[in-house]
């Protein structure tokens, strides 16, 4: 059976569909969680985003169509603000907690390590491609809950400057990560 | 970048465009392959992140508190406020072994060992029979970074048979240059005493462990300054990370 889209999914949870907010739920908890345990380096601070974040997709808060791109995306974005705003009210540091998935059991089945992996490969090696300068400002903006005035802030530099960095770093990945995707292989010296 | 909306593409995401800014540049986006791709490509990035496996229980925590939320508009509000008050002692030093934030192999080892007792206890104080827990006091606090200072640190402190055991662990630090230290103070009412110093590793990592045998009481407040050199007594540096501390436990 065809797997239904995310789109036709959060179609149904407009029309307060349980199920499928389940779905949905099942579909993106450990990757969210798992980028939001990297962000606010505690366990309880990422179950608390993401509920803020299932909460608004369950209100429509900001509602999502595909005109806006891929769901997983609008997501992400949701819950990286989310973090961001709990970091900064909490006033909490954030911790790197690699360890986590060593220390915790994994009960993941096959299939869904794999497609873990492949695409970590893949984000991995299309972040490789970016400078290191660009690297970090990925860092900074997606992974330190930083905004773009803190980063502005701490590395001294013009709002714009930093605005204009970001998004060059986000092409420049979204280049390198379609190449990547498209199977081709990505030559280190190819200018992208 | 000669569409002036494309350059909103970063304030969208950062979730700082206005309500009329927001839906002007959502209407950009459904025209602009090139913004829509950025956006797209982000969707990716949380597989840099290490796979964590979800919190015991969580799912139905989370669903539930969406499904109520519907009947209960102020049920998360609530929650809010109940998990923002401070915690007691004993679910603080809980919750630093749950998220185990010790990095440096050595630190988490020296941790476990001197905490053999106070781990029994934890696991212990679970129980409600359990026999009478050794006299021993554990809390966990995570360091706050000042303005500017980009690093991180939790720090333990153990009573135990009347000595105060501390260890200072942080990482993302600053590297040193010259004879500067990172210093680490207990202070009391603003008065401070000088309990170890570190050096960053190559990583940027450092730990430290120090050990009180008397004057173990009423501490306040625990920092870490970066001191142009070891062994002042009293802090000549900025505070780069600090926390207060529970002067009972
Ligand atoms: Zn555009």
């Amino acid at each position: 059976m065809e797997k239904i889209s995310d789109a036709l999914l959060y179609e149904r949870v407009r029309g307060k569909d349980k199920d499928a907010l389940e779905e949905l739920y099942d579909r993106y908890e450990k990757m969210l969680f798992s980028y939001l345990c990297k962000m606010t380096g505690d366990r309880d601070l990422a179950e608390e985003a993401l509920q803020e974040v299932f909460v608004k997709v369950w209100r429509g808060v900001g509602s999502y169509d595909e005109s806006k791109g891929k769901f997983v995306a609008w997501l992400v974005t949701m819950s990286r603000n989310a973090a961001v705003d709990l970091i900064r009210k909490q006033k909490k540091p954030s911790v790197p907690l690699d360890e986590i998935a060593e220390v915790e059991s994994t009960d993941s089945s096959v299939e869904e390590t794999a497609e873990w992996q492949e695409k970590s490969e893949q984000i991995h090696q299309a972040v490789r491609h970016l400078s290191e300068e660009q690297q970090k400002m990925v860092h900074l903006f997606y992974f330190k809950g930083y905004t773009h005035e803190t980063i502005a802030e701490k590395c001294g530099i013009p709002l714009g400057t930093v605005k204009s960095r970001i998004r060059l770093a986000l092409k420049k990945l979204k280049t390198s990560l379609q190449m990547v995707q498209e199977g081709g292989v990505l030559d280190d010296k190819r200018e992208l | 970048m000669t569409n002036v909306n494309c350059d909103q593409l970063i304030d969208y995401l950062n979730g700082t465009l206005n309500e009329q800014e927001q839906k002007q540049f959502e209407a950009h986006l459904a025209e602009c392959p090139e913004c829509r791709e950025i956006v797209d490509a982000t969707g990716e990035l949380p597989y840099l992140a290490d796979p964590v496996e979800p919190n015991t229980g969580m799912k139905s925590r989370i669903l539930d508190a969406v499904f109520d939320e519907e009947e209960h508009p102020a049920s998360l509000a609530e929650e809010r406020t109940k998990r923002d008050s401070p915690a007691p002692p004993a679910t603080m030093a809980k919750r630093g072994f749950r998220t185990s934030k010790w990095t440096p192999l050595v630190a988490a080892a020296l941790l476990v060992s001197l905490l053999g007792n106070a781990y029994a206890f934890y696991e212990l104080s679970d129980q409600p029979d359990a026999p009478a827990a050794p006299e021993v006091a554990f809390e966990t606090v995570d360091l706050q970074a000042s303005e500017a200072f980009e690093g991180t640190g939790t720090a333990a402190l153990v009573h135990e048979e009347g000595a105060l055991n501390l260890l200072v662990q942080a990482n993302q630090l600053e590297p040193t240059s010259g004879d500067q230290v990172y210093q680490v103070w207990l202070l009391k009412d603003g008065q401070p005493i000088p309990t170890g110093a570190f050096t960053p590793s190559q990583e940027n990592e450092g730990a430290v462990f120090f050990s009180l045998d008397e004057n173990t009481e009423g501490w306040d407040t625990i920092a870490v300054t970066l001191e142009p050199n070891r062994g002042n007594t009293m802090p000549q540096g900025e505070i780069v990370l600090s926390a207060a501390i529970d002067p009972e436990a």
